[in-house]
């Protein structure tokens, strides 16, 4: 907290007349650095000098406006601009100050007001000077008492300019007017949104409001009785005008590269203030539609004018239907060639995801070229993946429905394959011609680069780089050439893309959850597992992968339990896979479990007595399989969890189906001998040894009461959905532990 | 914070290796074409109360970031950063050793102040840029 005489004194130095502008600048910075500022006495009545002025505004706006400071700012430069201004003194500051004052509160200008200053713009955007300045005199060595006539504006390809000025006239020094012209411009999207249509429009509201309210205008808009037209309106007019010829001049090649960029800049500028004229009135949209066409004609097929495709394609989507304007083909040649030609264009990729989120709407009618697009969409994530994962979160949910849930499980599980393909269709694109003949079909291709072209892998390559969805063509078909892009998989654009999938597949499940059907989720199950073995060979990718399809897999059994007597004879094979337990080791102990937990006739009537005999087998041989005594050298280890998720499934089952628990008995007993062979003391560590002993003996005890294992394992459905939320290992139910301990009442489990 | 992870990231994926090393200051203008830079979402809350769009630039070790209304023209903010960037490096000569960027803030402010003024990005060509420059 600055001390109230230390702003007394800043006060007095921002406002004094003689004091150099570095240190009026450095007050100003001080006080709005400390704001908001009890002790401040700052006015700007008082103030004539307009750069002061600003200054003090600048000050006054940071304050919180407890005390109104906002409207008394833009009230005071309402006044200032009112009048004719002295001698030296320029309106250029203050426009700045006016377009803040908008942002924070567009309430702190009456009607009156805002006429004042539309009336004002129109006048500035539409008359200034097309004369270039003359060369202020500075006064030292180079005053030049000569001033030499100055000649017109130019355009910036070097053309004398026939029209009105504009931010693309170019001159050598500048008139009051024209700065004027260009602040104007500058601030004019912001001043019609909030005061160009009916009624004030905050910031905040609702963009849509201002197509509903959007009046047919009664007078006549026509340039030449424009002079008539109420302020708002003439401005509107004047505005339009300024637009068509900014996109105009868009057209000509400018003689310094950089002002290429802004004239995109201008033209992306002149067709959003179209838009929003149109919805504040809709008698422009004709006038906009055949100039919009035009427009989108010229660019469409020249790769740097890309980002204004996007709010030419708004427009449409906007106001199309009020023009009964055919503009699918504006949407076809946005959504299918764009993405697949430019998605490793930064800029364009947020924004082009950024126009999606915005019409997000879109993408639920199932037939439109915007839904059948989303393979595309995914190609700007896949080359971008940092900034655009947060955005194609928020997009996922949109893109995805019963209808396209498959294909985009698939496509998420390759999203990093997609990154490589496009990697190599980059680098394909930039070979000289003559080095991309096609490849001898006979001989297989050495690099990823010479696949692209080759017979046997192009129509796999085109099917992972599809514009559009293919729902039925089958995935297996890339698994070839996932094996030839392992030489991409530690590329840093690759990995970085892999690691956006996790986050990604667990989204699409949460997503998936709230619509499936029995049917959808079997699918899904059955896909999962399936896919389980096709994964691009990335570090870490296939373990996190893995990890979140069997927390996901828990999910839909919960959400479908019968699946698993429905998919029996997939859970089976997957589960009587040994090798299985080693390399989705994750995946394999969630299987278990699932079985353990639903394999039962209270999920589903069906599940017979042969079926859970069936499982029971299988899962004996693998408990067996991993748990067998073998000479020293030999003995691989397999992870603790998925021995204790084999014996606790094995015991439900033999509680379900009690001829069985003799078998699960004997076998549990043998453990003890398992735990202590040194075979096995020398690859598992300790604790993990005492965990499966201290588990085998829990069950083997409940085995003792069958009825009561018979209870705890097959509860009413309501008492077991909270059960599958904890970590599998500790999935042993509570009254596990109490009936142990009523059957071992001395403390400590170890014998 | 955000924008150096963004940065990282970005350079780390082009397989560029960051050079830490800060070259010996140029005379002329330094080129930003070629620049990594990029444009990211802020969600409401971290830390801006509502929803902002980043442009960023980053020149060596340096990293610039204009923060925008989602709203506003992003193709402007990019070139407004790409104009600002290389006048601040040479006013404050950034690159230079001990540059003392916090006790001169008044340098920085009289540019922007020209260049942004109250955070108004302003529709300049390159000859409307040139009368600025000679104003500062």
């Amino acid at each position: 907290r600055l001390d109230g005489k230390f702003v007394e004194l800043l006060q007095t130095v921002l406002c004094s007349s003689k004091c150099p502008e570095q240190i009026q600048v450095l007050c100003a910075a001080i006080l709005r650095e400390m704001s908001p500022c009890n002790d401040l006495s700052l006015s700007c009545d008082e103030i004539q000098d307009t750069k002061l002025l600003s200054l003090v505004s600048s000050v006054l706006l940071v304050q919180g406006n407890k005390k109104a400071e906002v409207s008394a700012v833009g009230q005071r430069i309402v006044k200032v601009l009112e009048r004719r201004l002295p001698e030296g003194q320029s309106a250029q500051y203050l426009l700045p100050v006016l377009s803040n004052v908008i942002t924070i509160s567009p309430e702190s200008l009456s009607e009156e007001h805002t006429n004042v200053v539309s009336k004002k713009m129109a006048d500035w955007l539409r008359y200034a000077s097309i004369q270039q300045g003359v060369a202020q005199p500075s006064g030292g060595f180079f005053s030049n008492p000569r001033t030499r006539q100055p000649g017109p504006v130019t355009e910036v390809d070097g053309a004398i300019a026939t029209d009105f000025f504009t931010v693309l006239s170019v001159g050598q020094y500048y008139t009051q007017d024209q700065w004027l012209n260009v602040q104007a411009f500058s601030m004019l999207r912001n001043w019609l949104l909030c005061y160009g249509g009916k009624g004030l429009k905050t910031p905040n509201s609702d963009d849509k409001s201002g197509m509903d309210r959007s009046v047919m205008s009664v007078v006549s808009t026509t340039s030449t009785s424009s002079r008539l037209l109420p302020p708002k309106e003439r401005l509107r007019e004047k505005a339009f005008e300024y637009c068509q010829r900014l996109i105009e001049q868009s057209n000509r090649r400018p003689l310094k590269k950089d002002d290429g960029d802004l004239q995109k800049a201008c033209l992306i500028e002149a067709v959003t203030i179209m838009d929003i004229i149109c919805k504040q009135d809709s008698s422009y949209v004709y006038r906009a539609v055949s100039f919009l066409k035009v427009l989108h004609g010229r660019i469409c097929a020249d790769a740097t004018y890309a980002r204004a495709l996007l709010p030419i394609a708004q427009f449409f989507l906007n106001h199309s239907k009020m023009s009964a304007v055919d503009s699918n083909a504006i949407y076809k040649h946005l959504f299918t060639d764009i993405p697949a030609q430019l998605f490793h264009n930064p800029s364009l990729a947020f924004e082009f995801v950024q126009f999606c989120k915005d019409n997000s709407q879109l993408f639920t009618e199932t037939s439109s070229i915007f839904r059948q697009s989303f393979p595309n969409l995914f190609k700007f994530l896949a080359w971008n993946s940092p900034p655009l994962i947060s955005e194609f979160v928020d997009l996922l949910p949109f893109l995805l429905d019963a209808g396209t849930a498959v294909e985009i499980f698939h496509l998420l599980l390759d999203l990093p394959c997609l990154t490589a393909a496009l990697d190599i269709q980059l680098r394909s694109a930039a070979l000289p011609t003559s080095e991309r003949a096609a490849s001898d079909p006979g001989v297989q291709p050495a690099t990823c680069l010479e696949a692209f072209r080759h017979p046997l892998y192009k129509s796999v390559f085109q099917y992972l780089l599809r514009t559009k969805s293919a729902p039925e063509d089958a995935p297996e078909r890339l698994i070839p050439l996932r094996q030839l892009l392992g030489s991409l998989a530690s590329s840093p654009r690759v990995m970085q893309c892999a690691e956006t999938v996790p986050v990604l597949l667990e989204l699409f499940f949460r997503v998936v959850a709230e619509f499936a059907d029995g049917q959808l989720i079997n699918q899904l199950v059955v896909l999962l597992l399936q896919r389980s073995d096709q994964l691009y060979e990335i570090p870490a990718f296939k373990d996190d992968v893995y990890r979140v399809l069997s927390s996901q897999l828990v999910m839909l059994c919960k959400l479908h339990p019968a699946l698993i007597v429905e998919l029996s004879k997939e859970i089976l094979e997957f589960s009587g896979t040994v090798s299985n337990i080693q390399n989705k080791e994750a995946i394999f102990t969630h299987v278990v479990w699932a079985i353990g937990e639903y394999m039962s006739v209270s999920y589903d009537k069906r599940c017979t007595v042969e079926q859970i005999n069936r499982f029971f087998e299988t899962l004996e041989a693998m408990l067996f399989e991993i748990t067998q005594l073998r000479p020293l050298a030999s003995t691989p280890s397999y992870a603790p969890r998925a021995i204790s998720v084999l014996m606790a499934t094995l015991t439900k089952l033999a509680a379900r189906s009690q001829d069985l628990i003799p078998r699960v008995s004997m076998f549990l007993s043998k453990m003890r001998t398992f735990v202590q062979s040194p075979a096995v003391t020398s690859v598992y560590c300790e604790e993990d040894l005492e965990e499966i002993l201290i588990r085998a003996t829990e069950l083997m005890n409940l085995l003792k009461m069958p009825s009561v294992a018979q209870f705890v394992f097959t509860p009413p459905v309501d008492v077991a959905s909270t059960r599958f939320q904890r970590e599998v290992n500790d999935s042993l139910p509570f009254a596990l532990r109490i009936v142990t301990r009523l059957l071992e009442p001395a403390p400590g489990f170890m014998p | 914070r955000q924008v150096a992870s963004q940065c990282r990231l970005l350079q780390s994926s082009s397989g560029r290796p960051s050079s830490p090393q800060i070259p010996q200051l140029p005379d002329d203008p330094i080129s930003l074409q070629d620049a990594p830079g990029g444009l990211f979402q802020l969600p409401p809350g971290d830390p801006f109360p509502e929803r902002v769009t980043v442009a960023w630039l980053s020149v060596f070790a340096l990293a610039f970031a204009l923060v925008c209304d989602p709203q506003e023209n992003l193709s402007l903010a990019e070139i407004t950063l790409r104009r600002l960037a290389p006048r601040l490096l040479v006013s404050l000569r950034l690159l230079g050793p001990g540059a003392d960027v916090l006790l001169r803030p008044e340098t920085a402010d009289v540019l922007l102040d020209r260049l942004l003024p109250h955070g108004q990005m302003l529709f300049l060509n390159e000859r409307f840029l040139q009368a600025v420059d000679r104003e500062v």
